[in-house]
């Protein structure tokens, strides 16, 4: 017998011939080279047969030349399947839709918490994210990793010292650490103000307490400045004294910088190469052919393909090639000892506090031998010595 | 009685010449699987069918075969496979 899936494929049809003289049709149909099959009998002047979609059209002439009847009952095979599905289409593009859009949703920022921040700080870094793009309803391909935002975030935004950014699932999570911390009420207790080092005193500022050292005193570490019992003999208070004593310090720097050297920088030039990942399948998007740099810096951003909660083995990538360059700088004697001494200024002002000032400063040593130069600078500076000593009531008496 | 004559030659032909029966005398050729198939070859058409009978013209005479429950597998000019239970295979042939 034939094999009737191939029959399947081009379609068949279920045919039901009725009235007289059955046999002498079927008999035409053959000789005619109508192909027929799973002839069946129903009743009395009845038959049911299977036969091709092809030659459907012929046996309309057969029948008119007999006296059957002949009625089509059933439609089978591909090209009927093909016009249901196509009819049905809709529910296959809704199906899709539906996935696409559970998978567009699925990559989108929904949320944005900050946790650890007053309200300004929060309202600065929403606007800092919103300049980055980082928006709820955005989509996580195009916003920059949480490294970058990290970053950012940190370089740009003053009130913050950290800031940790964790994406989990569609929300951001960041975790804020504010310089200052909103102030807590200072409840003071009873103290002293004492000189925290070696200095000169060259301007008091006393809010409260009694001074007890005057401008142009030597003072040494742990000595009294202000005192915080203040009053008559015998009808003493003690209060929390408050108060900025500056006084003039002194420091030694010593600095060694080499007269050459070599260091690496970014030419500038950088070659960006998109591509789509499934599994372990690379598939370039945009930019091909290699970076043509010699030495360079590779940067590769992955973005996870996520389906609801779960990630795919489908992943965007963003790698950048940044050409890296050599440079080395020699500096002549005279340059060196400028840098040296920028250097040295810069080294003092990053241990002082902020409203510290240098006064003057004065070269020791400087020498340059073996390719390096070595300097010695002296800084005077005016900061503020003061500092607390709690008053402890058993002394004061 | 050239028609006899002819046949004279085909029957002298067959036998001495080892030729098969059904090429050269326009036989039927039947196949029986069992009481469930029936194969037959050669035939000259449909002549009645129902799901109990079914019955065949031949060059000579008529086919007749009795069952039950029959289905014509499949048909060609000159050949039908035909599935069902069968009890009976009959050939009918004019007296000459």
């Amino acid at each position: 017998m034939k094999n009737q899936w191939i029959e399947f494929y081009r379609g068949l049809v279920t045919v039901k011939a009725s009235g007289k003289g059955i046999e002498r049709f079927i008999n035409a149909l053959t000789r005619s080279g109508i192909n027929i099959w799973n002839v069946k009998n129903h009743g009395t002047q009845s038959v049911t047969f299977k036969m091709k979609l092809e030659d459907a059209k012929k046996i309309r002439s057969h029948a008119r030349n007999s006296d059957c009847r002949i009625e089509f009952l059933r439609r089978t095979g591909a090209p009927f399947l093909m016009k249901r599905l196509l009819k049905n289409s809709g529910f296959a593009a809704g199906a899709l839709a539906f996935v696409v859009v559970i998978l567009l949703l699925s990559n989108m920022v929904w949320g944005i918490e900050i946790k650890g921040a007053n309200p300004a700080t929060e309202y600065q870094i929403i606007k800092e994210l919103d300049k980055m793009g980082v928006k709820k309803g955005k989509m996580q391909f195009f916003v920059d990793n949480v490294e970058s935002i990290q970053r950012t975030l940190s370089n740009n935004i003053e009130a913050i010292t950290w800031v940790g950014v964790e994406l989990k699932g569609t929300t951001y999570h960041l975790q804020v650490v504010e310089k200052n911390e909103p102030e807590k009420p200072e409840y003071l207790s009873p103290r002293h103000l004492v000189a925290k080092k070696k200095a000169v005193i060259v301007e008091m500022f006393v809010e409260e307490g009694r001074p007890v050292v005057e401008i142009h005193d030597h003072v040494q570490p742990g000595q009294l400045l202000v005192s915080g019992i203040i009053g008559k003999e015998g009808q003493t208070e003690t209060v929390p004294s408050k108060g900025e004593v500056f006084g003039e310090t002194w420091y030694k720097s010593e600095v060694i910088l080499p007269l050459k050297s070599t260091f690496k920088v970014f030419s500038g030039n950088e070659k960006v190469k998109h591509s789509i990942t499934i599994g372990n399948l690379e598939i370039p998007v945009w930019g091909f052919g290699k970076p043509g740099f010699e030495e360079y810096e590779l940067e590769e951003n992955k973005k996870v393909v996520k389906f609801l909660k779960w990630e795919l083995p489908v992943s965007y990538v963003n790698k950048t090639f940044r050409e890296r360059e050599q440079v080395t700088r020699i500096y002549s004697n005279k340059e060196a000892l400028d840098a040296a001494k920028d250097l040295a200024r810069k080294k003092i002002k990053s241990s002082l506090d902020e409203n510290a000032k240098v006064k003057g400063e004065k070269v020791l040593h400087q020498s340059i031998d073996n390719g390096k130069v070595t300097i010695a600078i002296h800084f005077q500076i005016i900061e503020n010595i003061a500092e607390g000593q709690p008053i402890i009531q058993g002394d004061s008496e | 009685m050239a028609k006899k004559w002819g046949q004279f030659v085909r029957g002298w032909m067959t036998k001495n010449m080892e030729l098969p029966q059904d090429v050269m005398m326009d036989l039927p050729r039947i196949t029986m699987i069992g009481q469930i198939h029936i194969y037959i070859e050669n035939h000259r058409g449909l002549l009645a069918f129902s799901d109990k009978e079914l019955r065949l013209l031949l060059k000579q005479g008529q086919l007749l075969i009795r069952g039950k429950a029959f289905v014509i597998k499949t048909i060609l000019p000159e050949e039908i496979l035909l599935e069902g239970k069968i009890d009976s295979v009959t050939y009918i042939t004019d007296t000459d």
